[in-house]
């Protein structure tokens, strides 16, 4: 089902995120910053996903467009503005930043995450029905 | 850093919890206050002066802050935000700030007018907040948040009407054969259905999510509220019966708590994200004071020791502030910078600036020793009173926290440059 595949990849980005936090906190900043490009490359891929894949076929099975599926790019719009900034202040060594705004950053990405996977997720499962196979396969495709 | 307004259309202006987590401190000094001055009345069940804290720190204190973080949770884990937040939020923190410091004044002064004006104000603004609430929780998509989020409200509803029932009774001081009955009820459901439902459903989330810690079971999560509920219903029906092994359904509600408890500190103890916040000091505080409230809760029921009784309600309050008060040092930060950023300011201050770590270590710290002050105080009243010196000192403090905040986001309002937006802003 879909709810548990983007779940699961939810969870795969925020280990992602806590091993470069971690990393950074023990000083290990060369292992930051590598493991903080994985979880940004990680996360843009899940929000292209969305975007390009299951937003749009929920879009049309449903004709809900301007709806949750909206809310949630625009969400990803300002994630990605946090993603950019973080990534920023890891260049410039600002540490202190990093955690600051990766602070801010996690609560609102944890925020999306829960209404997608309570709300919109199960939605996407009940418009895609027994479709929703070939639509985790094909998001695979993608990664 | 902005977008045109759609996630923000979503959450209700700052104004709206703002309005519910500044009153939190002022009803925190006037609990101290009375620690402070009456630390032996305090200390004996049902007397007048304690009656008065108690409802200042369940009302003012702990139902406050949950409110508060109702009308910015609702849109995020019920799904549907809550219609018209500032009137509504004003109509709710009016009624019921006015109401609780009645009540407060009626107990402490032998006001019995008071009590009517309590019964009205109080009653009105809760039952208003979950016919405004609980039908949002339904119609949709439903997890087991949401089933917590639902138990709770109910509770809080029925905790209301049987408040609202018991304050008639002081009023005319005239208490029928089933007052001690409707004040076992209340206190249950209040404590059990409305606290005790509400941080759980809330935990299930938060602490998986922010701490990034493996889930809680599937099999705990879909028969801790059954669970809650069940006991509640049974052990009213018990009480107003009269029926004998009514313990049973506390030992229930003890068990389901003390296996919160075991999941929660066992995640925690796990959790992969391990960056140090003072939130999760919060969380161990608040998980350690749920178990010494259960254990002298189950103590109670055998040896029927008033001051079991007594360390189980404070501890269960100490539990319940513990949580809430970590889960303030993250929320109001973030609400700062995701509305400054939202609206477009380009100066908009990191989390970390809005109230920083020390000031949080300290708000910690402050808690832990009147906690524990509070805990040893069947020794000596005194300590009561040492202990309510101390939570004046964390409520002062708070306060200061909170209205820096405040200050940081009026000020970055007037002097940040913003980005041009096809939206009106809110505040």
């Amino acid at each position: 089902m879909i709810l548990e595949f983007m779940r699961d990849d939810h969870r795969v980005c925020d280990h992602l995120y806590t091993d470069a936090e971690n990393a950074l906190a023990a000083k290990n900043t060369d292992e930051a910053k590598r493991l903080f490009g994985e979880f940004y490359r990680a996360t843009n891929r899940h929000f292209d996903m969305e975007e390009r894949e299951l937003f749009v076929t929920f879009e049309k099975r449903t004709g809900m467009v301007g709806g949750p599926t909206q809310m949630m790019r625009y969400e990803h719009e300002q994630l990605r503005a946090q993603l950019e900034a973080m990534q920023e202040a890891l260049n410039d060594d600002k540490y202190d930043d990093f955690f600051g705004i990766g602070e801010s950053m996690m609560i609102m990405l944890q925020q999306h995450n829960m209404k997608e996977e309570q709300m919109l997720y199960p939605m996407i499962d009940s418009a895609l029905e027994g479709d929703a196979q070939l639509m985790i396969q094909t998001l695979k495709e993608m990664a | 850093m902005f977008n045109r307004g759609l996630s923000l259309d979503q959450a209700p202006p700052i104004s709206v919890v703002l309005r519910f987590f500044l009153s939190v401190p002022i009803f925190g000094v006037l609990f101290s206050f009375l620690l402070i001055v009456y630390p032996t009345d305090i200390l004996i069940p049902n007397h007048p002066t304690s009656l008065s804290a108690i409802h200042l720190f369940f009302l003012g204190i702990i139902s406050m802050s949950m409110i508060g973080s109702l009308f910015q949770m609702q849109s995020v884990l019920g799904g549907k935000p809550i219609p018209s937040p500032l009137g509504n939020s004003l109509i709710i923190h009016t009624f019921f700030s006015v109401g609780l410091i009645a009540l407060a004044s009626a107990f402490l002064f032998h006001l019995l007018a008071a009590f009517v004006i309590a019964a009205v104000l109080l009653g009105s603004s809760l039952i208003y907040l979950v016919q405004l609430i609980l039908p949002l929780l339904f119609g949709g998509v439903t997890h087991d948040t949401l089933r917590g989020m639902r138990l709770a409200l109910l509770s809080l509803l029925l905790t209301a009407v049987f408040g609202a029932v018991m304050a008639s009774s002081f009023a005319n001081e005239s208490f029928g054969t089933l007052h001690e009955a409707v004040r076992t009820a209340h206190y249950s459901l209040a404590l059990a259905g409305w606290i005790g439902a509400l941080i759980i459903a809330v935990a299930f989330q938060v602490v998986e999510m922010f701490y990034v810690t493996t889930a809680y079971g599937n099999w705990y999560k879909r028969n801790v509220f059954r669970t809650i509920a069940l006991s509640l219903i049974l052990k009213i029906v018990w009480l107003f019966l009269a029926l004998p092994y009514i313990w049973v359904f506390d030992l229930f509600l003890a068990a389901v708590l003390l296996g919160f408890v075991v999941t929660t500190v066992i995640r925690l103890r796990a959790r992969k994200r391990r960056v140090s916040d003072v939130s999760i000091g919060f969380w161990y505080a608040g998980m350690g004071l749920l178990f010494v409230s259960l254990i002298s809760h189950i103590v109670y029921l055998y040896t029927a020791s008033a001051l079991c009784e007594t360390t189980a309600l404070l501890s269960f309050g100490l539990f319940s502030l513990s949580i809430i008060l970590g889960m303030m040092a993250k929320i109001v930060p973030f609400l700062v910078w995701f509305h400054l950023s939202s609206q477009g300011y380009l100066q908009t201050p990191i989390m970390s600036n809005i109230i920083p770590a020390k000031q949080n270590k300290r708000l910690f710290v402050l808690f832990a020793i009147s906690s524990l002050l509070a805990l040893i105080s069947f020794l000596t009243p005194i300590l009561l009173s040492l202990s309510g010196i101390g939570f004046f000192a964390m409520f002062a403090l708070l306060a200061y926290n909170l209205i820096a905040a405040v200050r940081l986001y009026r000020h970055t309002q007037t002097t940040s440059p913003r980005m041009s937006m096809d939206f009106s802003s809110q505040s």
